[in-house]
């Protein structure tokens, strides 16, 4: 019996301890709480479940058995999984590189005075990220056809080469896969180097030109420093993205993943549920997981170092 | 202290929102009395209408039949059944993807505890026995149509080529794969144009004679050492050397296209391409034709409707089921739909013995794929069928379009072949 009338003053006490802040943050955790709910069940255990599953062999409807690191063990013996990291990286290089520096030249046309209906073509510019990658992927596969009447290869056609089958041609695949890729991103990253463009104050190149900077030199000396930012920015992006390109592939090839065009997520994919081997598909996953790990860090220690050298430059 | 509340109430109320979203409607609650039946199925059925009608005749049973496309309908059920939750009662299965089930007894309601085996008299024998384990014991569904394949042909080609257009004299003509590799040869020199659309289809054909494919019952793999289908890949490797083999992948817009343009002489297909021949060609009418493939017949497509374990109504989904698939109800889904009855019984109807089609030159389309339906050899495919499938069809890509070497290419697809199923 004696407890209790100890306790309820306590409580007492703590519930008119609860200050304005408290209840300020319970209130602000209350209204962040369905994105973390959300995010546990459909983005955090699906994670820590992945992980689990490359110990174990599974098919979706049998029992798991435990199979140590075997599965790991499976996909390094593997050539195409090899394979398929170096098709990520290639189609990487071969979609983003150009797209950014095509992109940059865009922004830097857009963002001059000379252009006219300069809002009609932002918006256009823009268009081809909100389309489904879907309707890309198949517009490509048309554009990209194996028979000598697609688009591409009655092009070759007129200068008199054979028609190139490109699900089966190493770089026709690849080039196929990286021009959907910059296609469809090249206005979010045009729409991103022009907002950094206009953040920059006219004045700079008022004062260049009075210095007599000609259109190389302004953008060589001022726009280009002040993107940097941006340009980390789309550079970080696009890595990432460029690791996790899957769609393109899938529909490229028309679900029958060739070894000219396999990407890592469509490798594990193609194990996953193709075949109902969710153990190497895990397994596929975590090396993933692990070299997007590895691009970033070096992204993060490329972006540090340009940091210290501005501010170098800033004390200078 | 009341606004904090109205706050959380609010937060509470978003919350529970969201997660109502994911407790759907599937769970199968009697209304006044009546038991509910979920049934998914994919594709242009018609069983919407033969529920209705049932549902009549029985009104303490309420059937609500949902139709997905194709791919969606199978990765749903899959994910249910995985999950162990929000399977309907019914499923429709196709041929194909029934072979992921083969472990997985366990999800489905055995139908000969509900009395499948009296029925099995009914269907044609390979049908029933795909769609029960190997020993016969278990029966996952009963089947719905079938997929018989024959050979579908061009008139215009054929003629020009010199061959006899008629089908009887033409199937009589190309009894052998011997005769189909020389007509293949004048079809070239006569007209330029491939004696088929894809190596694909060639290699099916030839396939489907073969008694055992890539596993056998014990689910061991058999293809390396199996010489039958070693002479499919090689028939296939000759033709494309021959440079009779056409380059149009199926479902590609060239492949319509070829169709329309009669740019191959045959297609080895199923029953149910003759709706896709229509739709593809719809000016060629009379010019496309239909006749028994050489050697026999093979069977691509067609459904089997489960019963997964955790409906709480199997023995009326098994009512509704067998009625549903009864030789009278397929001859009204094969008028309906053209799904090709799995019945033989069937077969025998009058109305399905009169039956002509005037785009296919006013032949008895239906008689062909019976006569092919009954050619049809039993065989165990086993759950990693696809998987092999796949890699051999890459050695005949490469073969067709890389200008590989047949031997080499088969050598890699075993070696890929065994390499992936280490992963099972």
């Amino acid at each position: 019996m004696l407890p209790k009338p100890e306790t309820s003053p306590t409580t007492n006490i703590r519930k008119k301890k609860m200050s304005q802040s408290v209840k300020d943050n319970i209130t602000g955790y209350i209204f962040v709480s369905p994105f973390f709910i959300l995010f546990s069940i459909f983005g955090l255990f699906p994670m820590i479940f992945s992980f689990y599953l490359a110990f174990f062999k599974w098919n979706g409807l049998g029992p798991m058995t435990f199979a140590g690191l075997d599965n790991f063990r499976i996909i390094f013996a593997d050539a195409l999984f090899w394979k398929s990291i170096y098709n990520t990286v290639m189609i990487g290089l071969l979609g983003t590189v150009p797209q950014l520096i095509v992109a940059f030249l865009l922004a830097y046309a857009l963002n001059s005075q000379v252009v006219k209906f300069r809002n009609t073509f932002r918006v256009a510019i823009f268009m081809p990220y909100v389309t489904s990658i879907v309707a890309v992927a198949i517009l490509f596969s048309i554009v990209f056809n194996n028979q000598s009447f697609g688009l591409v290869n009655s092009i070759i056609g007129l200068f008199g080469y054979d028609p190139i089958v490109f699900t089966q041609s190493e770089w026709g695949a690849k080039i196929a896969i990286a021009s959907m890729i910059f296609w469809r991103w090249i206005g979010y990253n045009t729409i991103i180097y022009l907002a950094g463009m206009q953040s920059i104050s006219n004045e700079l190149y008022e004062a260049a030109k009075m210095d007599g900077a000609n259109l190389f030199q302004q953008l060589r000396y001022i726009t280009i420093p002040v993107l940097k930012p941006f340009i980390l920015f789309t550079v970080f992006m696009g890595t990432i993205g460029s690791l996790q390109v899957f769609t393109e592939p899938l529909i490229f090839f028309n679900g029958n993943l060739r070894p000219e065009g396999i990407t890592v997520v469509a490798y594990l994919y193609r194990d996953a549920f193709e075949s109902n081997f969710f153990g190497t598909a895990s397994a596929t996953a975590i090396v993933l997981f692990v070299l997007i790990m590895i691009f970033s860090l070096i992204n993060l220690l490329f972006t540090n170092r340009v940091g210290r050298s501005k501010k170098r430059g800033a004390s200078a | 202290m009341k606004k904090w509340w109205k706050q959380a109430a609010v937060g509470v109320g978003l919350m529970t929102m969201l997660a109502g979203c994911s407790d759907g409607e599937s769970a199968s609650t009697p209304k006044d009395g009546k038991v509910v039946l979920d049934m998914w199925v994919f594709g242009t059925t018609g069983y919407d209408e033969l529920a209705k009608a049932y549902m009549e005749e029985n009104p303490d049973v309420q059937i609500k039949v949902q139709s997905t496309e194709m791919g969606d309908h199978h990765n749903n059920l899959f994910t249910a059944l995985s999950a162990g939750k929000g399977a309907p009662d019914i499923a429709m299965i196709e041929v194909g993807e029934i072979e992921r089930y083969r472990d997985a007894k366990d999800r489905f309601t055995n139908l000969n505890d509900l009395g499948a085996k009296d029925l099995q008299a009914n269907y044609l024998d390979w049908v029933w026995n795909v769609g029960s384990s190997s020993d016969g014991e278990f029966v996952y569904g009963l089947p719905t149509d079938i997929g018989p394949t024959a050979m579908y042909y061009r008139k215009d080609v054929v003629e020009a080529a010199g061959y006899p257009t008629d089908p009887a004299e033409l199937a009589s003509t190309l009894a052998t794969w011997a005769d189909y590799t020389k007509f293949a040869e004048e079809v070239k020199a006569k007209t330029g144009k491939p004696v088929v659309d894809n190596a694909e289809l060639i290699f099916n054909a030839k396939r489907d004679q073969a008694s055992e494919h890539y596993f056998n019952r014990d689910n061991e793999l058999i293809v390396e050492e199996n010489a039958e289908i070693r002479a499919a890949y090689d028939y296939t490797a000759e033709l494309i050397q021959k440079g009779t083999v056409g380059n149009m992948p199926l479902w590609t817009p060239e492949w319509g296209q070829g169709m329309a343009d009669g740019s191959y002489a045959t297609l080895l297909g199923p029953a149910w391409m003759q709706g896709v021949v229509k739709g593809n060609a719809p000016d060629a009418a009379g010019n496309w034709l239909v006749t028994t493939m050489p050697e026999g017949a093979g069977n691509w497509g067609g459904s089997y409707l489960t019963i997964p374990k955790e409906s709480e109504y199997s023995e009326e989904a098994y009512e509704f089921i067998s009625w549903l698939l009864t030789p009278d109800n397929q001859l009204n889904s094969f008028k309906d739909m053209g799904l090709f009855p799995s019945t033989p019984e069937t077969y025998e109807k009058e109305e399905f013995k009169s039956y002509t089609d005037e785009y296919f030159g006013g032949i008895n389309t239906a008689q062909v794929f019976a006569d092919a339906a009954a050619q049809v050899v039993d065989v165990y495919k086993g759950k990693n069928y696809l998987l092999v499938q796949g890699e051999i069809m890459m050695a005949l890509d490469n073969v067709l379009n890389s200008g590989g070497d047949p031997d080499k290419e088969w050598n890699d697809a075993m070696d890929r072949i065994k390499q992936r199923l280490e992963r099972e």
